[in-house]
């Protein structure tokens, strides 16, 4: 269906892509694999006509291809589903469909009941539940991305990009994703699937291509190939995956909630000690993020006490948060951490001069020290502490951010989804900072929704279901089928007891 | 693309970076060297000095408008706040005799006036554009309404008869070593005080910050209420300032066109000193050079014997072609690059 052969492509007189080669048949489903950099959104954006391509050929059914526009891709049934959605938050969800391609009755009256039994027609063809008069700006993330792909369908697309499409989903609206997949898929759709989860590209995949530094590594079936060894295609060099954990001693409890409510989520309590690094899943919306925004006094307590360092809190907000050595690192760094027209040193420091506002100056000679001692330590990858922050790699941004709260000195760290968007190599080293951390006596609550990441690191797994703890789970107890069940709720929280104590009694 | 994006931040400090980053200053002396030109024989060390002299009322309040442009606001009420607080500094010179209790009378109306707009932004959390539109309207129409009933006269005067009169008039005409007039001396203390806040404090630092991106700011500990109510109450008191300033240059107050579009000449001297509209980034320092490049536009109209009408045409123009050269200049470097 795809043949693009010898590509590459130049910026400013940097190779990003070299010599590199794809194909794809109808009906297949094609993981693109590559850490951030190696030149996957190049190629796609060749392929979807963003990037004229300075040398190789494009073919696609049959019709030569390169250097093509936009419109011209598109008409041609290439649909590229960006991670950053493509869709009008202020326009329903059947205006969203037919843009651009209205039904028009007469004088230029758009048909409107045609256009949404029409999209009414195509959702329940895909099996998905959206009504086509909601407005887009009221549906959930999942439902967005289902939504693209009806959209794209609907322009009468055959090749579907889906860049990272499964990062803002929840367990359930993955599957109802891939089901969607698999069922056009059938009809001899193909998609190329860029996703750094291992686990979803080995469940859906047919084919895989590994890219690194803009070369083509390695082409094949994905039933030929282990998750290790693809990750060790993809980072290049020695990459371990396990070893990150191991056994610490714990101090005294540092951090409690007896049965905090607040919003989005109610009755939590839990304690926490010091050197301790508890994960925190759940399901999207369960309530983890709520929870450790209100701990960090960015969000009112509703109920309940908070305890730090066995002091109760009250009147709490972010400054006192952050005197008490609390810091939080935000969910989605683009929007909630990262200050975009500022420079990685004016990034790094921002937090910090809210604790010293009694000295009014920065002194940049002793904060570029600072900061080249936290570069080091967290081998931040960065020229100069006056490049802005946006032109680092995601994982090398999150290390900055990381370095943000270090640098106020917090002892206690909340970390909301750190690894989101990072490629596998910036995952493995953020595991290994949040051990060495723990090590040296910090204390770590982290969220995650990929339960691997807390089998790596964490001594207990805290499962939310509907804005409560579900369960806690030791580090032994912390399986996947355990959590997931949990997190669904599958099981009632005293059943995972029972469950544990059946397999201890069988054990022992 | 990373690696793009890094290489291009490697290269070294580009002339056309520079030149992008301080395009405001090629902008002001193309327009000295038209005046001088036309100006011809002309020109005197005075004229020159006068340049100064007339850009400091708009000048000042200009880096006010520049610190809530970078909170990503703005504030349309600086030319009625002028007026306001213009006329009630008369009356209590009249009053008082004393130009330091004007002065400080001034200051402290700003202060109250810019955070009556700071606290209905910064903490009630309503449209910038809006709160200062209304209050835009409330103060010029409250200067102009006590005019009318309560001091009955056409403009508010100063008391020429008062002891302090001459003093007080005598600053606003006067010049520091017979050369730089004392108002511009101001103008340039103002500059230093405002780039130095910009650029060397942590304060300054938050302004940008909560330009930049308001919820990472938010969520890095800033107070961004905070910031926001101080920001306008700054604005504030530089129109107090400003408002003192003017009284001490001309010695009366008309509310009806005192400060009338001062805002608009604000704003446009914050964009051609290359703030940018949409916050967060942008150099105080150009705004000074904006705010004396509109001074000289009226200097060569008046001595080219122009209507005085024609001025905002050619302010308008101008403001178009600056802002037509920042946003070619990204361009034209990827062009170069490119080559």
């Amino acid at each position: 269906m795809l043949e693009m052969t010898g590509i590459s492509k130049s910026f400013f007189g940097v190779k990003v892509l070299d010599d590199v080669s794809f194909s794809i048949d109808p009906g297949e489903v094609h993981a693109l694999l590559g850490e951030n950099g190696a030149g996957k959104s190049t190629l796609m954006n060749i392929l979807a006509g963003v990037y004229t391509v300075d040398a190789g050929h494009v073919v696609f059914r049959g019709k030569p291809l390169e250097n093509t526009t936009v419109r011209l891709a598109e008409s041609a049934g290439i649909a590229f589903v960006h991670q950053e959605l493509n869709l009008f938050n202020d326009l329903r969800v059947y205006e969203n469909i037919f843009l651009r391609k209205e039904i028009i009755k007469y004088f230029g009256i758009l048909s409107k009941k045609e256009m949404i039994a029409r999209s009414r027609e195509l959702l329940s063809q895909l099996g998905v539940d959206i009504q086509p008069t909601a407005m887009v700006s009221e549906l959930e993330p999942g439902k967005k991305q289902l939504l693209e792909i009806a959209k794209a369908l609907h322009a009468k697309a055959e090749l579907f990009i889906l860049d990272e499409p499964t990062t803002s989903l929840n367990t359930t609206e993955i599957e109802m994703l891939f089901d969607i997949v698999r069922r056009l898929k059938a009809q001899g759709k193909s998609f190329i699937f860029i996703s750094h989860k291992m686990q979803e590209v080995f469940a859906i995949s047919d084919r895989y291509t590994v890219l690194r530094n803009g070369q083509l590594i390695q082409s094949g079936n994905i039933a030929d190939v282990t998750p290790m060894e693809v990750a060790r295609l993809m980072v290049g060099q020695q990459y371990s995956e396990q070893g990150a954990y191991h056994e610490r001693e714990l101090g005294e409890t540092v951090l409690e909630l007896k049965n905090l409510s607040g919003e989005g989520f109610r009755n939590v309590s839990f304690q926490v000690r010091r050197g301790e690094v508890v994960g925190f899943t759940g399901l999207k919306g369960a309530g983890i993020s709520e929870m450790m925004r209100t701990v960090f006094g960015v969000l009112p307590i509703k109920n309940g006490e908070l305890y730090l360092f066995g002091k109760p809190v009250n009147r709490h907000n972010v400054r006192r948060a952050m005197q008490s050595r609390l810091s939080m690192i935000a969910a989605n760094r683009k929007e909630n951490s990262i200050i975009p027209d500022f420079s990685l040193l004016e990034n790094f420091y921002i937090s910090e001069h809210r604790l010293s506002s009694m000295r009014p100056l920065i002194r940049l000679r002793k904060e570029s020290v600072r900061y080249r001692s936290h570069r080091d330590a967290l081998s931040i990858k960065a020229n100069s502490p006056f490049d802005m922050i946006t032109s680092l790699s995601g994982g090398n941004q999150q290390k900055v951010i990381i370095a943000r709260w270090l640098n106020t000195q917090a002892d206690i760290l909340l970390l909301d989804n750190p690894t989101q968007g990072i490629d596998v190599g910036s995952k493995a080293e953020i595991y290994r900072l949040i051990q060495d951390l723990a090590s040296s006596g910090k204390t770590i609550l982290v969220s995650t929704l990929e339960i691997q990441e807390i089998q790596k690191v964490a001594d207990r797994c805290v499962v939310f279901y509907h804005g409560s703890i579900h369960s806690i789970l030791k580090r032994h107890e912390i399986t996947e089928e355990r959590v997931v069940l949990s997190a669904t709720n599958a099981i009632k929280s005293s059943e995972v007891l029972d469950q544990h104590d059946q397999s201890s009694r069988s054990a022992g | 693309m990373t690696k793009a994006v890094e290489a291009r931040d490697k290269q070294p400090r580009s002339f056309s970076r520079v030149l992008g980053n301080y395009s405001f200053i090629l902008i002001f002396v193309a327009i000295l060297i038209a005046y001088l030109f036309i100006n011809a024989g002309a020109t005197t060390w005075n004229g020159v000095m006068n340049i100064l002299r007339h850009s400091t009322v708009v000048g000042i309040i200009a880096f006010g408008m520049g610190l809530a442009i970078i909170t990503g606001g703005i504030d349309l009420s600086v030319g009625s706040m002028i007026a306001l607080i213009g006329g009630f500094s008369v009356e209590v010179f009249n009053a008082t005799n004393s130009p330091v209790l004007t002065l400080l009378f001034a200051l402290a109306a700003g202060f109250v006036f810019g955070s009556i707009n700071g606290l209905l932004i910064g903490k009630v959390k309503m449209p910038p554009f809006i709160v200062t539109l209304a209050t835009m309207m409330i103060f010029r129409s409250i200067a102009q309404y006590y005019l009318r009933s309560m001091v009955r006269k056409s403009i508010y005067n100063m008391d020429g008869t008062l002891g302090s009169y001459d003093a007080f008039y005598g600053f606003g005409q006067s010049k520091l070593f017979d050369l730089v007039p004392m108002v511009g001396v101001i103008l340039i203390l103002v500059t230093a005080l405002m780039v130095f806040l910009s650029t060397s404090t942590k304060y300054g630092r938050t302004i940008y910050a909560v330009g930049s991106n308001e919820r990472a700011a938010l969520l890095a500990g800033i107070n961004v209420e905070g910031v926001r109510v101080s920001v306008y109450t700054i604005t504030g008191v530089l129109c107090g300032l400003a408002a003192f300033i003017w009284l001490a240059m001309n010695g009366a107050v008309d509310p009806a066109t005192l400060g009338r579009s001062n805002e608009m000449y604000a704003i446009a001297a914050v964009v051609i000193g290359g703030v940018s509209m949409s916050g967060g980034k942008g150099k105080l320092l150009g705004i000074l050079f904006g705010a004396m490049s509109y001074t000289i536009i009226d200097k060569i109209i008046a001595s080219m014997g122009f209507d005085a009408l024609i001025n905002d045409t050619i302010k308008g123009s101008i403001l178009l072609v600056a802002v037509f050269i920042q946003s070619m200049i990204p361009a034209l470097r990827k062009k170069l690059r490119r080559d």
